[in-house]
């Protein structure tokens, strides 16, 4: 069985090109067996395309076929879900390739195209997709015209352009559809969930593994302060607490219920709206200490973390309020008491002989421990870096005398252990510290860099005092960021963005207009089309306005278009001798003279001329006029404006 | 044996046939296919583009998901857009017959078209088909035309009828179909289908008195003459018109010939449609020789000549001979 080179394929290289573009949003998420795989059936199909291969056999197609639905169930444990999906629609891509041979083969193949597209939307609804989806739509949506188009479709150029008019036409009801169309209140199906890992606070801290969370500029949340911005040293945004360390790693609290603690606040709120990107946990990362908050969508931890009732998996919005001044907590549990000393059964005994003597210089008086260790911390040569040695089995002790360089979490972590084995209550608190006010936009941006560790002790009448022992290593960390803090040669994410005023000002812009881009599109809902409605002066709009709305657009956008196609096809002007002819005819249609469909216009008028002999000589002048112009050599200028003044001079 | 579901649409086809050509009438020539009698449904992929749309979109909304959602929406608009195309593509476009191709029974006539785009936008892949089965699309450019071209088969000699044929066009995704059903009522004439070669015609009657003063070849340019009705428009002197001179037709003179006169009368025992056959052949191998040759039917007699039209001519007079529907 051969295939011929018909125009049956017509368009294959378009569809090629559309189904790379389409995967290449794909391909960091992909299997790199899967990308092989795809490439090499793209290639095989375009050399039996060139040189004219038989296609493989039935069976051969459904073995591939077959192999590669259980090779992505073996990888992924399942064929749902956005991961496995993607997977298997790309390798349904390559298998459909290699059957390909028919215009209907090819547009199957784009309709695939289309929904990788879509797939990567609902993983990742950032601003930066855009370009990378539009040109990927305009690729398909050519590749499928260059597939139809014919004779029309063999310029990739013309291809291109005409696609691009398409969209550009289409633009208009898409937005008016994207304003209008109901939207759901809530999911009518479930919510497909862990879908992917995602950089992010983790619920587990190893003082001495590396992080990488420290160097991913990427925005962790915006806020939106109703009122003055606290200080950079006021800015704590409270992640989960742990409380269980084992030697090696911080841990929450697993199974263990504790009673909730009363909070005093003092002074007035700080009220902000927050938007915190995807990040698949249930942390509301709330500006410590929260006082308030819509009490549907949250609730607030025994150890005052704020917690949504499910993960977050796209972006959301809260309102809430906080207390900078606060006491936390009336009195301690004994249950949370032995878990916030608890230490490990051994490991690090120079750690633990320093809390013992600390207890025993300052009896009864933790406020004096956590000083005299902030102290040692302060005077002593310790360093904070982020690129700190790997510590091995006894990492407290490592740190706090050998090492003595590390980044919050390790001075989080030391001052933690110690102050339990000096028998205050402690824990580390995680989340993040800081924010970068953008001007531009009027919010404050908190990266994933800003992400900080810090601890929090029982002072039995205060309650729950937080204590920052990066601060007295490092005081520019909680004042000036993370970048300010560093050396010149640490690897700091945007230390460019520092650098140069340029880059500054447009890494500013770029993430005001991903700011815009969250608030306005991404997080645009059944409420903010009403308020549109409501700005457009629909008086009390409901779902009834929206979809009067829609269809009264829908309808418009259709006559437009129908008026534009009629323009579009309109006749081209005719020349001037038939336009002065057809004044002529119409004219002598008074007299009740017509020309009919199959006589000529010199036929006419002489038959125009004997049937109105008062006319006659006029007639015959255009009559011959008109013939010269027509049929003769080309027409002058002279004889256009003798017809012209005789058709003027015409009255019947 | 037909299914009951082939059996119910072929009847639906048939009610829905009559009613178009009830609504429609007849057309004349040249037709002007205007937006109020072209129909458009979505293809095979059409349905399938608008059923991943309607998933897309559903999937958008319950994940709350605004860039899927304006995905879909994008892609439902586009379309939609490209309906509009789909149909303007077809609305507009005006045909007329340009000339029939006769053929003898049992080979197909032809039908030869031109699709004429008056507007200034080109109008790609028209398909011209007899019934819906697609024939080749023809690209139509911006102000011009392009030929198309309809095959029919002939099965027995006479009027072929174009009763019915369809311009419908997928430009430009493929998602749509326009089509517009034409009832021309062009015809074409199938010739008798000649009999075996081999039986000589009877003695050659050699009428050799007015058949050269009359026989015009095409060879060498002799003078104008006024002219008549049915004049190839390629021999009018358009600068002897230009000059207002009158309309001339350009005259040119043949070859000499010998001539037979094939008669009908010298096959008795025949029936009609074997003596047809016969003189069929006789005509077709003295054409093929360049011999000229003349007619004999009753009532009918064609004087000998030659040249294609003289040929065509004869065989028309055959192929209509003693057929009732043969005068219009």
């Amino acid at each position: 069985m051969t295939e011929p080179k018909s125009t049956g394929l017509r368009g294959l290289d378009g569809v090629l090109v559309a189904l790379a573009v389409a995967v290449a949003g794909h391909v960091t998420h992909l299997p790199p067996w899967i990308t092989l795989l795809l490439v090499a059936a793209g290639a095989w199909r375009w050399t039996a395309y060139r040189r004219g291969w038989p296609l493989p056999p039935m069976w051969l197609r459904v073995t591939v076929a077959v192999a590669a639905t259980v090779a992505v169930f073996a990888s992924y444990r399942t064929l749902s879900g956005i991961e496995a999906g993607t997977a298997f629609l790309v390798l349904m891509a390559g298998v459909k390739l290699l059957e390909t041979r028919s215009g209907r083969d090819l547009t199957v193949v784009t309709f695939i195209c289309f929904f990788l597209l879509y797939a990567a939307l609902l993983r990742d609804q950032q601003l930066r997709q855009l370009p990378w989806v539009l040109a990927g739509a305009l690729l398909v949506t050519g590749a499928l015209m260059r597939v139809h188009a014919g004779a029309a479709g063999d310029s990739l150029r013309e291809v291109l352009r005409r696609t691009a008019v398409l969209m550009l036409q289409a633009a208009p009801l898409a937005l008016a559809l994207f304003l209008l169309f109901p939207r759901l209140p809530g999911p009518f199906w479930g919510i497909a969930a862990g879908q992917s890992a995602r950089t992010g606070l983790n619920d587990e801290m190893t003082p001495g593994d590396v992080s990488d969370l420290s160097v991913s500029g990427e925005a962790a949340f915006r806020v939106r302060f109703t009122g003055a911005v606290p200080p950079p040293a006021q800015r704590y945004w409270r992640g989960p607490v742990l409380h269980e360390f084992d030697g090696r790693s911080w841990r929450r609290t697993r199974g263990q219920a504790f009673p909730q603690q009363e909070v005093v606040a003092a002074g007035e709120p700080v009220e902000y709206q927050v938007t915190l990107e995807p990040h698949d946990r249930n942390w509301i990362l709330a500006l410590d200490l929260a006082t308030q908050w819509p009490e549907r969508e949250a609730y607030r931890s025994f150890d005052f973390q704020l917690l949504a009732p499910r993960p977050l998996t796209e972006l959301t919005t809260y309102r809430l309020s906080a207390h900078t001044r606060y006491r936390a907590g009336t009195s301690l549990p004994e249950s949370l008491r032995r878990k916030d000393l608890q230490l490990p059964p051994e490991g690090n005994p120079r750690a633990v002989s320093l809390g013992r003597r600390l207890a025993a210089q300052h009896p009864q008086d933790p406020q004096a421990i956590a000083n005299a260790m902030l102290r040692m911390f302060h005077e002593q040569p310790y360093v904070y870096t982020l690129e700190p040695p790997k510590l091995a089995d006894n990492a407290v002790d490592e740190f706090l005398f050998e090492t003595r360089k590390g980044f919050c979490e390790h001075y989080a972590s030391a001052f933690t252990f110690v102050m339990r084995a000096a028998g205050v209550p402690a824990r580390v608190v995680t989340g993040y510290q800081g924010g970068e006010l953008n001007p531009i936009g009027g919010y404050l941006l908190v990266r994933q860099s800003d992400a900080h560790a810090w601890s929090e002790i029982w002072l039995g009448a205060r309650g729950w005092v937080r204590m920052d022992p990066t601060a007295a290593v490092a005081p520019e960390r909680i004042e000036r960021g993370l970048i300010g803090s560093m050396g010149a040669d640490e690897p700091v994410p945007g230390r460019l963005r520092q650098d140069s005023e340029i880059w500054f000002q447009a890494s500013l812009a770029w993430d005001a207009a991903n700011d815009f881009w969250n608030e306005r599109i991404v997080r645009f809902n059944a409420a903010s089309q009403l308020q549109l409605l409501e700005r457009l002066g629909v008086d009390e709009p409901d779902w009834r306005t929206l979809g009067l709305g829609m269809t009264a657009s829908v309808a418009a956008f259709f006559v437009a278009l129908s008026i534009y196609l009629a323009w579009r096809y309109r006749e081209p002007p005719k020349d001037w001798p038939a336009r002065l002819h057809s004044v002529v005819a119409r004219r002598l249609r008074r007299r009740g003279i017509e020309q009919h469909p199959a006589e000529g216009p010199v036929a006419f008028l002489d038959r125009a001329a004997s049937a109105c002999p008062d006319l006659a000589l006029e007639i015959v002048a255009i009559r011959d006029v008109y013939a010269a112009l027509r049929y003769g050599p080309l027409p002058t200028e002279t004889e256009l404006r003798r017809l012209k003044h005789l058709v003027n001079r015409l009255r019947p | 044996m037909r299914s009951p579901i082939r059996r119910l649409r072929a009847a639906f086809d048939e009610r829905m046939q009559a009613w178009l050509r009830r609504r429609q009438g007849i057309d004349r020539d040249p037709v002007l296919l205007h937006g109020r009698r072209i129909y458009i449904l979505p293809t095979r992929l059409g349905i399938a583009y608008a059923v991943m749309v309607f998933a897309m979109v559903m999937g958008g909304l319950n994940y709350n998901n605004n860039l899927g959602l304006g995905l879909a929406l994008l892609l439902a608009s586009i379309g939609l857009v490209a309906m509009h195309h789909c149909h303007g593509t077809l609305s507009g476009l005006a045909l007329r017959l340009l000339a029939t191709d006769s053929a003898f029974a049992g080979q197909d006539v032809h039908f030869r078209l031109l699709l004429e785009n008056r507007s200034r936008a080109s109008r790609p892949r028209i398909e011209v088909a007899l019934e819906s089965a697609a024939g080749g699309p023809v690209d139509v450019p911006a102000s011009g035309s392009a030929p198309a071209e309809l095959a029919v088969p002939a099965i027995r000699r006479g009027r072929v009828e174009l009763a019915r044929f369809v311009l419908a066009t997928q430009h430009p995704l493929g998602l749509f179909r326009a089509w517009a059903v034409v009832h021309p009522g062009y015809s074409a004439i199938a010739w008798p289908r000649p009999a075996e070669p081999g039986l000589a015609p009877p003695g050659v009657a050699t009428d050799t008195g007015g058949a050269q003063d009359h026989a015009r070849g095409d060879d060498d340019f002799t003078g104008l003459k006024p002219y008549q009705a049915g004049d190839s428009l390629r021999r009018i002197a358009w600068k002897a018109y230009a000059r207002g001179r009158g309309l001339h037709t350009k005259q040119y003179a043949g070859t000499d010939v010998v001539s037979h006169v094939f008669d009908w009368d010298s096959l008795p025992g025949l029936d009609v449609e074997a003596r047809l056959a016969r003189l069929c052949r006789w005509v077709l191998d003295a054409h093929q020789r360049g011999e000229a040759f003349g007619l004999r039917l009753p009532g009918t007699v064609i004087e000998a000549n030659i040249g294609t039209a003289h040929y065509e001519r004869c065989l028309t007079t055959l192929a209509l001979f003693e057929l009732r529907d043969a005068s219009d």
